[in-house]
């Protein structure tokens, strides 16, 4: 790599040490940003990413290290600091006030004052906000308040939120985890406005192709050390994933798909409707394989399969199990017929953060590892029933009662995907389920589900990352605006028609 | 610090147990005698009773104002019950009436969704507004004397109301502890949409905790009753408060998820301490409201310390 000289470099990291009591988060890291760069910042789960975000932000300090922000030495003791250094981070949780508006959000604590300093200049404040949102070619209106808005316009407000402090490097934290395709593209677009504006970016990802396409170079990160800074040009995917796990893997996706079998459907939905959400859905799942939901935000699927599983209402439609008819009025009627379900929603409805390892696992199952007619828990049975659960899933935990908390996003899901799985399920449906997860753990769910197809289980697999679709599953189903749209088997499923399916582009089907 | 909250969660109440005790050991040559110490005990159990329920309702995530009401609930029905179908008749059906209150707690609680804070203090307006019509404003004696043997009495030299106490404390400590029953509890109370979605009865559990500490509540009322022998519709005012302040200084998360109740029983003991020594001192009653205010305010600052730095922890990666 050509030496950079001091005069373009925004921020400049050298020697950043890390240490937590027993851990050493970061070692020695070197790291920089251009002006009007944007610099993709990727490592698993663990390496040492977010500690050193949280540095740069000014919520930890570092025990070694000097940094240089625009050429002078700086040192973060609070955020604040942070702030005024024009550092601007856009976490996953946004920082919104909900019930104040996009403009109020912008300025809060700096709106613009009238009479005396007394009161509230609206008409300024809304300009403001106004010139801000059109700097960057948003379509947001400002008057509206941010509990009304979708994930991404969220985030645009926060974008130019960090515009408005006059951020001259902004830090973004897995921004398109929650974002739909289309949603992507117009993040992209606004991130490439930034750029020549000459603000800085530093842009964090699991998803390696994003990273290709907006960055100039990226930097990997393991075990809170760094492996190597690469021109984005001068590399290629299987390199920089090769540098995160740290061995060499070719396909991180699940091997090869099962033959068809004879099929014997398993699970019937016939003209399924949810008002406001899906029409007529009519779709059967066969034994044994991974059946694909496809679909952008708005298309109904997660609000489809959470009725199916009995967790929400439905307006009509039959649902049939082994050619029985069955009616599912709560999530219990689906467990007992032998449908799981695994929440897109980890931390809002997957993990019971109070409890051990062990008892989150079992919990779903516990009444039945009991003695005296379900009086008592069976402790070794429950110890049984969980090392078998671990070991399948291959779960690494420190011990068993150790909080659920502490375990990586990975081990969670696995741990979340054991729970439904030894409530004998047939059924499994999951939603996203590897959002949020390092690509060693993520290839791991991936080869876990398979195996379990492989063993007769069917599998439900909604997902936004095509990729994950297309790699993994046997037939893929497209929802667009609640309707059906699409049907793709193995033989006609590509990337490119999943996507114009899920825009709702009339496509040919053969 | 994480090390210091984790040691203060296990042995903290003992420490300041041993504390007070050497402390009154000390101050008073009195203190150091079977009877002063089981009479402490004795003081002692009426809020840890309670306090058995409560930890089941905040550990289900809820919560439940409407106990103190409850106790003098079930003292109006006792001395109104006893001289017409007999002690243990007119015991049984006043702790139903009870636990039909904790009932409709849990049942507007889940069934209509409103606040718990809400909910169980409007029922304690009502309940003692309930109790005062039906006694008609007044205190009812009770005349029938083998009554006072279950609050006054002894059994091996102990005070009954400590037997009492022993045998709760072992069937709620299974209860929460060996049983699914328990084990839904905490997971309602860690996260109530992932207990549902898992397809725990979050209804029947919520409805069942409500009973529950209506019931302790109205075994509170037979004991007290039986040593008053008098039915006092404003009976035990106030006493919400020291119910909820054994609970959370006893260990129990406020936010939920997280139950203790060996460690209530010391917390009950710890602050019947604080009382002897106040009475000791020969201070007033406003100093003994006073101090179960600050008692509380202190455990609610460890608890919330807790909960800030083991927040800190996860986010740190320290492993606790």
């Amino acid at each position: 790599m050509t030496e950079i000289s001091e005069g373009n470099v925004l921020l400049k990291m050298t020697g950043i040490t890390k240490i937590f009591p027993g851990v050493t988060a970061l070692k020695n890291v070197d790291f920089e940003v251009k002006y009007g760069e944007v610099h993709a910042l990727v490592g698993e789960n663990g390496a040492g990413k977010s500690t050193l975000i949280k540095i740069l932000s000014g919520l930890y300090r570092p025990d070694g290290g000097e940094m240089l922000f625009e050429g002078k030495k700086v040192f973060f003791s609070d955020t604040r600091q942070a702030q005024l250094c024009k550092i601007a981070v856009i976490y996953q949780e946004f920082n919104l006030i909900p019930d104040l508006s996009v403009a109020e959000n912008i300025f809060v604590g700096r709106e613009p004052k009238t009479l005396g300093r007394l009161f509230i200049n609206w008409r300024k404040l809304n300009a403001e906000a106004r010139k801000i949102l059109d700097r960057l070619d948003i379509n947001l209106n400002p008057r509206k308040f941010v509990s009304d808005l979708s994930v991404a316009e969220r985030q645009m407000a926060e974008i130019a939120k960090a515009l408005s402090l006059d951020a001259r490097l902004i830090i973004m934290d897995e921004p398109t985890a929650t974002l739909t395709e289309k949603e992507v593209v117009k993040l992209f677009e606004i991130i490439n406005e930034l750029k020549k504006q000459q603000v800085s970016i530093i842009y964090i990802s699991h998803r390696l192709e994003e990273a290709f396409k907006l960055s100039e170079r990226i930097t990997v990160l393991r075990d809170g050390e760094k492996i190597g800074t690469k021109n984005t040009s001068q590399t290629n995917q299987d390199e920089i994933v090769s540098m995160m796990v740290g061995k060499v893997v070719k396909d991180y996706f699940a091997g090869e798909k099962i033959s068809e079998g004879k099929k014997e459907a398993l699970l019937e939905v016939k003209n399924y409707t949810i008002a406001n959400h899906v029409y007529d859905i009519n779709f059967k799942l066969y034994k044994g394989e991974i059946l694909g939901f496809a679909g952008v935000l708005g298309s109904g699927i997660h609000h489809m399969l959470r009725s199916i599983y009995g967790a929400a209402p439905r307006t009509k439609g039959e649902i049939f199990f082994n050619d029985k008819k069955v009616l599912i009025k709560n999530t219990n009627d689906a467990i007992k017929l032998g449908i799981g379900f695994v929440t897109e929603d980890r931390k809002g409805e997957g993990i019971l953060y109070d409890m051990s390892v062990m008892q989150n696992l079992t919990i779903v199952v516990i009444k039945a590892l009991t003695f005296l007619k379900g009086m008592f828990v069976k402790s070794a049975k429950e110890k049984k029933v969980f090392a078998q659960a671990s070991k399948d899933l291959d779960i690494k935990f420190a011990d068993l009662n150790q909080r659920i908390i502490f375990l990586s996003g990975g081990n969670q899901q696995k741990v979340i995907i054991g729970r439904t799985l030894i409530s004998n399920c047939k059924v499994l449906i999951l939603l996203e389920p590897t959002r949020g997860i390092d690509v060693g753990a993520k290839a791991e769910i991936h080869r876990i589900m398979r195996e379990l197809a492989n063993k007769g289980i069917s599998i439900i697999l909604s997902s936004s990352e095509l990729a994950e679709l297309v790699n993994l599953t046997d037939r893929c189903l497209v929802l667009y605006k609640g309707k059906m749209v699409a049907e793709f088997n193995r033989q006609n499923m590509d990337e490119e028609a999943l996507v114009a399916a899920q825009i709702g582009q009339k496509i040919n089907q053969t | 610090m994480v090390k210091f909250l984790k040691l203060y969660e296990k042995i903290g109440i003992f420490i300041l147990i041993v504390f007070a005790g050497i402390f009154l050991a000390i101050a008073s040559p009195n203190f150091l005698k079977t009877d002063t110490i089981l009479n402490i005990i004795t003081q002692g159990t009426y809020g840890v009773i309670v306090g058995f329920g409560m930890v089941l309702a905040i550990t289900s995530g809820g919560f439940d104002l409407s106990v103190d009401a409850v106790v003098g609930l079930t003292s109006v029905f006792l001395s109104l019950l006893i001289p017409n179908i007999g002690i243990p008749s007119a015991i049984i059906l006043s702790i139903l009436i009870s636990c039909f209150v904790g009932f409709l707690n849990g049942l507007i609680i889940t069934k209509f969704g409103v606040n718990p804070l809400i909910t169980t203090l409007s029922m304690a307006t009502i309940i003692r507004g309930a109790s005062l019509l039906i006694a008609k404003g007044r205190q009812i004696p009770i005349s029938v004397e083998k009554f006072t043997v279950i609050g006054t009495g002894k059994l091996m030299g102990v005070p009954n109301p400590i037997w009492i106490m022993l045998v709760l404390f072992i069937l709620f400590f299974l209860l929460l502890n060996q049983t699914p029953y328990g084990r839904h509890i905490c997971a309602i109370g860690s996260n109530e949409s992932a207990a549902r979605v898992s397809g725990l009865n979050v209804t029947f559990v919520k409805i069942m905790v409500y009973v529950l500490v209506s019931f302790t509540a109205s075994i509170n009322g037979v004991i007290r009753t039986s040593q008053a022998m008098i039915g006092i519709p404003s009976m035990a005012p106030g006493f919400t408060l020291l119910v909820i302040t054994i609970t959370i200084l006893g260990g129990t998360s406020l936010s939920g998820g997280k139950g203790n109740l060996i460690g209530a029983v010391f917390a009950g003991i710890f602050i019947s301490m604080i009382y002897y020594g106040l009475n000791l001192i020969g201070v007033q009653y406003f100093y003994q409201l006073l101090s179960v205010g600050l008692v509380l305010l202190f455990a609610l600052f460890v608890d919330g310390l807790r909960k800030r730095y083991l927040e800190a922890a996860k986010i740190k990666g320290i492993k606790v």
